[in-house]
């Protein structure tokens, strides 16, 4: 018992000088005493006679010769030069150092999404039509990009609205007050081929604690609106059925991320077409005759702001150099 | 050594718990430092530059209003403040909105209906038995309260806005444009109240052929969020969105204040015609910051 007691005791004194190595290789404490102990430490793990030095060792702490410089110029070059002597490279040092150094560097070194060959699938709510005071759009839309490269991408997306038009009461008021009727229209759905490009990224620190990474886009595409006007004129007589139109969209968007795979998105699209507006003028010979409910033409844009998510797929991707 | 067994025994054993606790305190240290890496404890960011701190801010800016029913105004004004820390600051906005005023399309619309049966009307005082001078007749009676000679001017308006406020900084950051050109960034929100002078069509009743119009003064809250990207050590561009929601009567039509609810006409025009909106605006700004040199962080 009480040798196993004296054995244990031994194997506590063993760890210290472990301890101490731990401490010098972090570096983090190499003062006053701490130094003291590592000249000792490094002076007792010379002797071959050292128990403690196997057990450090073989702890991946401090190995033997740390003080040397395996890595350095002259010594690698001495070493060829041994071995091959006709390897052995004749540099004139003063020379090379003068010699002028085309190393690009770039200001982000590794970004932190990076897009390339991955798909982007990204639905999204249309919280407001932006220039519309007659008429809200929301609906929910959802499109797919794929990146060509980190900062152009090719996507297809759908947008909903024909359950969540909005006549304002804005439109009633106005109609009673002044007894003029402005003519309305309603969208069904939206489809649309774009491109888009990432022209700026960046990070915030939120509080000086915390940062997250962002990126901002713009976009372009064609595609079909489809819509109808709402009938105001003569709403007795007149019902309209939806008819996809023409549609080119551009947009600028935003993006922050969570991760390296989800993200945040908003953005401003505005999508301009050829609009049919209702006929302000009816017939009172025929009002049925769906050939006069139909006016004069409007070249319409409509901008709205949409929030939705990003999803990256894949979720993960390898840097091409370390950082 | 001493002879007593007992006291020996616990002497080896207090010796090796010490010794075995105090190593396993320090072996925890060394690793905790060993996994973190030498950023263990350091900031997120380091050398920020402080652009803001002990700095005041005079911004000139303009500012558009959004998503207006008869007119749009563009506001002409800016905002001074003194920047406590990087990420408080006190002080206000302000601005004038009586010199760019821009109708919109209903308005034109309807002036030009309005002016179509005001000709009409008039036309029928000689000739009252001419085609369309009932239907004028109807048109002019049903919308006399309503409208004047010219709608633009019985429009309600901004004239000016004062909106003293705190203003919080929660994020810095820099951005890459195209890859070459590289700018420090921050994101803010301001709030406060505001004082809105207001002219609207005056309160009448009877309304015929009173069209005359008064200013009074609002007082709302508001808010603002916006983004500074700074061009250099003292300046910046500004873009920020305020919402400045309070009731007005923006046409000056007659539109509440009598049957059910109160939400038909009463032919009277008073507080019940003012309707709550949501107005808002972008502004843009100039941001010049003094002292001209910034400080950096640790």
């Amino acid at each position: 018992m009480k040798k196993s007691r004296i054995g244990l005791l031994i194997a506590a004194l063993g760890m210290i000088p472990a301890t101490s190595w731990a401490q010098v290789k972090v570096g983090a404490k190499a003062e006053g005493a701490a130094t003291k102990a590592q000249a000792e430490a490094t002076v007792d793990a010379d002797a071959p006679a050292a128990a403690a030095e196997g057990d450090a060792a073989a702890a991946g702490d401090a190995p033997a010769g740390e003080g040397e410089e395996p890595g350095a110029e002259g010594e690698g070059v001495g070493d060829i030069c041994k071995i091959d002597p006709a390897a052995c490279p004749v540099l004139d040092m003063p020379k090379e150092a003068a010699r002028p150094i085309k190393e690009s560097i770039y200001a982000v070194q590794q970004i932190y999404v990076m897009r390339a060959r991955r798909f982007e699938f990204s639905p999204w709510w249309n919280l407001r039509s932006l220039n519309d005071q007659f008429v809200q759009h929301p609906g929910p839309g959802i499109g797919v990009n794929y990146y060509i490269t980190n900062v152009l991408a090719i996507g297809a997306n759908f947008r909903y609205y024909s359950p969540f038009n909005v006549d304002s009461a804005f439109n009633g008021q106005v109609r009673r007050a002044a007894r003029v009727a402005v003519p309305l229209n309603e969208y069904d759905w939206g489809a649309s081929l774009e491109f888009s490009y990432v022209f700026a990224y960046g990070k915030f620190a939120g509080f000086g604690d915390f940062i997250f990474e962002y990126d901002s886009y713009i976009l372009g595409g064609v595609g079909a609106l489809s819509t109808r006007p709402i009938a105001v004129i003569d709403p007795d007589n007149r019902n309209f059925e939806y008819e996809p139109k023409l549609a080119f969209n551009v947009g600028l968007g935003l993006r922050v991320f969570f991760n390296r795979w989800f993200a945040v998105n908003a953005a401003v699209k505005d999508y301009g077409f050829n609009e049919k507006l209702e006929n302000l003028e009816t017939s009172r010979q025929a009002p049925g005759d769906k050939s006069t409910w139909l006016g004069d033409n409007s070249f319409t844009q409509n901008v709205e702001l949409q929030v939705g998510l990003s999803i990256f797929v894949p979720f993960s991707f390898d840097y091409r150099l370390p950082k | 050594m001493t002879r007593n067994p007992r006291f020996t025994k616990r002497l080896l054993s207090a010796l090796t718990v010490g010794l075995a606790l105090l190593a396993f305190t320090e072996r925890s240290e060394a690793q905790e430092l060993y996994l973190t890496g030498p950023l263990a404890g350091a900031p997120a960011v380091r050398k920020l530059r402080l652009y803001r701190q002990s700095r005041f801010e005079i911004a000139p800016a303009v500012s558009f209003t959004l998503l207006d029913e008869y007119q749009r105004t563009i506001l002409l004004g800016g905002r001074l403040q003194y920047n406590f820390t990087d990420w408080l600051a006190v002080g206000a906005w302000g601005a004038y909105g009586g010199l760019i005023r821009l109708p919109t399309a209903l308005t034109d619309n309807i002036q030009a209906v309005n002016k179509q049966r005001n000709d009409q009307f008039d036309a029928c005082t000689t000739n009252p038995m001419a085609s369309g001078c009932r239907t004028a007749a109807l048109s002019k009676r049903l919308t006399e309260v309503n409208l004047g000679q010219d709608l633009e001017k019985q429009l309600g308006s901004i004239d000016w806005v004062v909106a003293p406020q705190i203003t919080l900084t929660p994020l810095r950051g820099k951005l890459a444009l195209f890859q070459s050109i590289y700018l420090d960034t921050d994101f803010y929100i301001s709030g406060g109240a505001a004082f809105i002078g207001l002219t609207e069509r005056a309160d009448c009743d009877p309304c015929k052929g009173e069209f005359d119009t008064a200013t009074r003064m609002a007082i709302t809250p508001t808010f603002a969020l916006g983004f500074s990207f700074y061009v250099n050590k003292w300046s910046a561009l500004g873009f920020e969105y305020r919402g400045l929601p309070f009731a007005w009567n923006i046409s000056g039509f007659d539109t509440a204040g009598g049957g059910k609810d109160n939400e038909f006409p009463d032919n009277k025009i008073n507080e019940a015609d003012q309707r709550f909106r949501f107005n808002q605006m972008m502004t843009l700004s100039y941001n010049i910051y003094l002292p001209t040199q910034y400080k950096v962080s640790e």
